[in-house]
């Protein structure tokens, strides 16, 4: 029992001190590639900080959902955090089906954001929820297909399982299945953490943007649980994703030295997505909007390729 | 021209007063106020004339009167044609153009808003350049004191049109941006993410520019124009500098006439190249706007290696300019330009090479050539619409009949075209500058002050980047002013825009606003 607790405190603290740094390494590594400095690596540790001191605008038009959404969708992204494995492949938490909650999580977080950014009536906020909702219902049923790829090969929708089972056998990465179930996954990820070509995270153009035109009219602390949960999001997709595929380094369990050795296999992971992201974004513009849906379609199609490979090979 | 004016004479005997060349190549053509909009028309529909501008002066005090002017070029004839209509003030209301030429539009409601003469007939005659709940003044009449202080306007906000349907609604954006931008409010209606219509409000920025320029000494209304729209400077003072000479018949040396065509052209290549990486970043293309960012800051610093301005003011004055170069500075030049022509391939090669930008940015915000003919756009916006305009060619100034250019002129009007538009012209640039620096003459920058005759008028007509700068003035007593009409290119694109945006998505908005890039602050003045 005590032994979970640690777990799970211990899967919190890096959750919640690591997500920051994954965006900041990010947005350092794109300027650079840009021949701008750039901010510090530490500037999101910073803007949080300065965004939790301030106080806050909230519109008369808003209704308790305006004031509830950042606390459901800062605590429903860290739960979803706290059943994927990050370090040990045992996660901490693994309720109601595991993979299934994560993705549910990650969807009510979502659900109440569109919500709030219809809740203040600005046309903005509108426009971005309705952005959301049409990519997010076809980045889904994409992630879900991927997912149950990974899930078939290790007999369960459990993440723990799944990933002990990816330890325990030879890397079968180059399976057909796999690759495909990765590319999909891969295309959600870009899609759901809001990053060129789906959305783009840097601009200041209202009438272009999806996640941060849902959340324009937050200010102060509840805008920093938003940006918060935001990288968070980030963190647990990335991880899934590493994880799944790439289990070098999952640690059995938390304890040990093995646990420093698995949070520097998870860092070395994470630098390189994050590099292969920031590659991405830098030779690519953002794609028209009507364009999306069809980059999540290749998406749904390669899940579904991947699901059935699962069965032929 | 002549043989044109005489068979003008011809066709319209009763309605035709005097003809004069008041200023060599600037014909005036004296008409009775009623009888000016029967010419225009004439001249419009028959000789395939074009209406750059329509203004009007208050001349009650001094001859009872107010007058309009309609200015005129012709393609193929580099001599300006102006009629010029008196305007009684017991009656003051004058035909209006705007339903057959749409170009006229927010010109003759400005008249309407700053001196009070009626456009009657005209298809949608509200306020435009004084937002609607201003109180009835008209501010640049004369009578009106420049330091009047108006009660707290209490009048009704402008009212747009409705939209009703399933579905249908309106985003209100602005007049405040995210950005560093300025203000103009857009008011999309939509039906989803496409665009239905787009309802422009400018003129948030209205400075009475053209007021203050009847109060100031001349040489010190130098630095006014230069201030009319911040990344014009050069092209506006010049304009304004050329109006002054050719009304008081300066000279201006030829040495002078090669550094302010060399300046000219470095405005237009920075702003170029700096439009080109604003485009691409409006799609998210970042990189590209890193290099221009890059390459144009090589080019401001060598503005201010030239004028001692990076942005180029304080360079043009009246006869010359400001400051002569040593040799040094003309090297200068020729160095940088060879960086600049390097890292500038580069940057068209990140562009061109980029299917995704080439994706977003072809096909999207179209204006037509009959559309942009009809609404009387220019510049670079108009040459991407087969508008075949470039005042550098059709009425030369400074030194620009001395070299050789091509004018690029594309039919499709998309994105993508005003940024070749763009392109193509940096090469260009680069070529004439190239040119100008070789030939340059030796002798003085600037001629002799010498006072500036009262009442004397003439146009100073200067193809900035953006496109056509028009400056009219009447000089006055004691090296003043009586009036100065500015006609910034911005004014006749932004109803080009509400064309341009219909059918595209409301995402694709702020690109197609990048890929026009108008000046608020010229258009409201």
């Amino acid at each position: 029992m005590t032994e979970r607790l640690i777990e799970n405190a211990a899967q919190l603290f890096l959750l919640l001190a690591l997500a920051p740094l994954v965006t900041g390494v990010i947005r350092t590594l794109k300027a650079r590639l840009q021949t701008r400095r750039g901010p510090a690596i530490l500037q999101p540790y910073r803007d949080l900080v300065k965004l939790f001191r301030k106080g806050m605008v909230v519109p008369d038009t808003a209704s308790w959902i305006f004031a509830a959404t950042p606390w459901v969708v800062f605590f429903s992204t860290v739960l979803a955090g706290l059943m994927i494995p990050m370090v040990a492949a045992d996660a901490p938490l693994g309720l109601f089906g595991g993979v299934l909650a994560v993705i549910y999580l990650l969807g009510l977080g979502r659900f109440f954001l569109a919500l709030s950014g219809m809740d203040t009536g600005s046309s903005f906020g509108g426009l971005g929820s309705s952005r959301e909702m049409t990519i997010s219902a076809l980045a889904e049923p994409a992630m879900m297909l991927a997912i149950f790829t990974v899930a078939i090969g290790a007999g369960s929708t459990g993440l723990t399982e799944i990933a002990g089972a990816a330890i325990g056998q030879h890397w079968r990465f180059l399976a057909p299945a796999q690759m495909f179930a990765f590319a999909a996954l891969a295309l959600v990820l870009i899609a759901e953490t809001g990053r060129i070509p789906v959305d783009n995270p840097d601009t200041h153009l209202e009438l272009t943007m999806i996640h941060e035109a849902m959340i324009l009219e937050y200010s102060g602390p509840y805008l920093a649980l938003l940006e918060w949960a935001a990288s968070i999001k980030q963190l647990v997709l990335m991880t899934l994703l590493i994880n799944c595929f790439w289990p070098f380094g999952l640690q059995p369990t938390w304890f040990g030295f093995g646990a420093v050795e698995g949070i520097g296999w998870l860092m070395a992971k994470l630098f390189l997505l994050s590099c292969a992201i920031v590659l991405l974004e830098t030779v690519n513009a953002k794609m028209r909007l009507f364009r999306v849906p069809e980059l999540l379609a290749v998406a749904f199609t390669l899940g579904s390729l991947a699901l059935v490979s699962t069965f032929l090979f | 021209m002549t043989s044109f004016l005489n068979n003008l004479r011809e066709h319209f005997p009763e309605q035709v007063r005097s003809v004069e060349e008041h200023v060599p190549g600037q014909f005036t053509v004296l008409v009775n106020g009623p009888d000016a909009t029967e010419i225009a028309r004439h001249l419009l529909t028959e000789h395939q004339a074009r209406l750059v501008t329509i203004f009007a002066e208050d001349r009650v005090k001094a001859e009872g009167v107010f007058y309009l002017y309609y200015l005129f070029d012709r393609l193929g004839d580099p001599s300006w044609l102006i009629l010029k209509a008196p305007i009684s003030p017991e009656n003051p209301s004058f035909p209006s153009l705007a339903a057959e030429f749409p170009a006229v539009n927010w010109q003759e409601r400005e008249i309407q808003d700053w001196f009070g003469l009626e456009a009657a007939g005209h298809p949608n005659p509200r306020r435009v350049a004084l937002h609607d709940n201003w109180p009835d003044v008209h501010p640049l009449r004369k009578d009106f004191p420049l330091d009047t202080v108006l009660p707290p306007f209490e009048g009704e906000r402008h009212i747009y049109r409705p939209a009703h349907g399933e579905g249908i609604f309106h985003i209100p954006v602005g007049p405040v941006h995210a950005g560093i931008i300025e203000p103009g409010h857009f008011n999309f209606t939509v039906a989803g993410e496409p665009i239905l219509y787009l309802q422009l409000r400018m003129f948030y920025t209205h400075k009475a520019t053209e007021k203050l320029f009847e109060n100031l000494p001349i040489h010190r209304a130098v630095f006014l124009a230069e201030s009319i729209s911040g990344d014009s400077a050069f092209s506006h003072g010049t304009a304004f500098c050329q109006a002054i000479e050719r009304a008081a018949g300066i000279e201006v040396p030829a040495r002078a006439q090669f550094l302010r065509t060399i300046l000219l052209e470095l405005e237009r290549i920075a702003n170029h190249i700096s439009d080109a990486g604003a485009i691409a970043n409006d799609v998210g293309f970042a990189i590209a706007n890193a290099h221009a960012g890059r390459v144009r800051e090589i080019l401001l610093g060598l503005c201010e290696c030239l004028t001692g301005s990076r942005v180029l003011r304080g360079m043009v004055a009246i006869g010359g300019v400001r400051r002569d170069w040593q040799q040094a500075q003309v090297e200068a030049i020729e160095s940088t330009l060879q960086i600049v022509q390097r890292e500038f391939r580069d940057l068209v090669a990140i562009l061109q090479s980029s299917n995704s930008t080439r994706e977003r940015l072809e096909r999207t915000g179209i204006l037509r050539p009959q559309k942009a003919s009809m609404l009387g756009v220019v510049g670079v916006a108009g040459r991407a619409s087969g508008v075949d305009l470039d005042l550098r060619r059709d009425h030369p100034y400074e030194a620009y009949r001395h070299l050789p250019f091509r004018v690029p002129v594309y039919q499709a009007g998309d994105v993508r075209h005003r940024l070749l538009v763009r392109i193509d012209e940096v090469g260009e640039s680069m070529q004439l500058i190239r040119a100008a620096t070789a030939q340059l003459p030796d002798g003085p920058h600037r001629a002799s002050a010498q006072p500036i005759p009262p009442g004397r008028c003439a146009i100073g007509a200067v193809e900035g980047w953006r496109g056509e700068i028009v400056h009219w003035v009447r000089t006055g007593e004691g090296n003043c002013l009586e009036r100065c009409k500015v006609k910034d290119p911005s004014l006749n694109n932004w109803p080009a825009i509400v064309e341009a945006v219909e059918g595209n998505i409301v995402a694709d908005f702020p690109v197609i606003n990048k890929s026009f890039n108008l000046s608020y602050s010229g258009t409201d003045r």
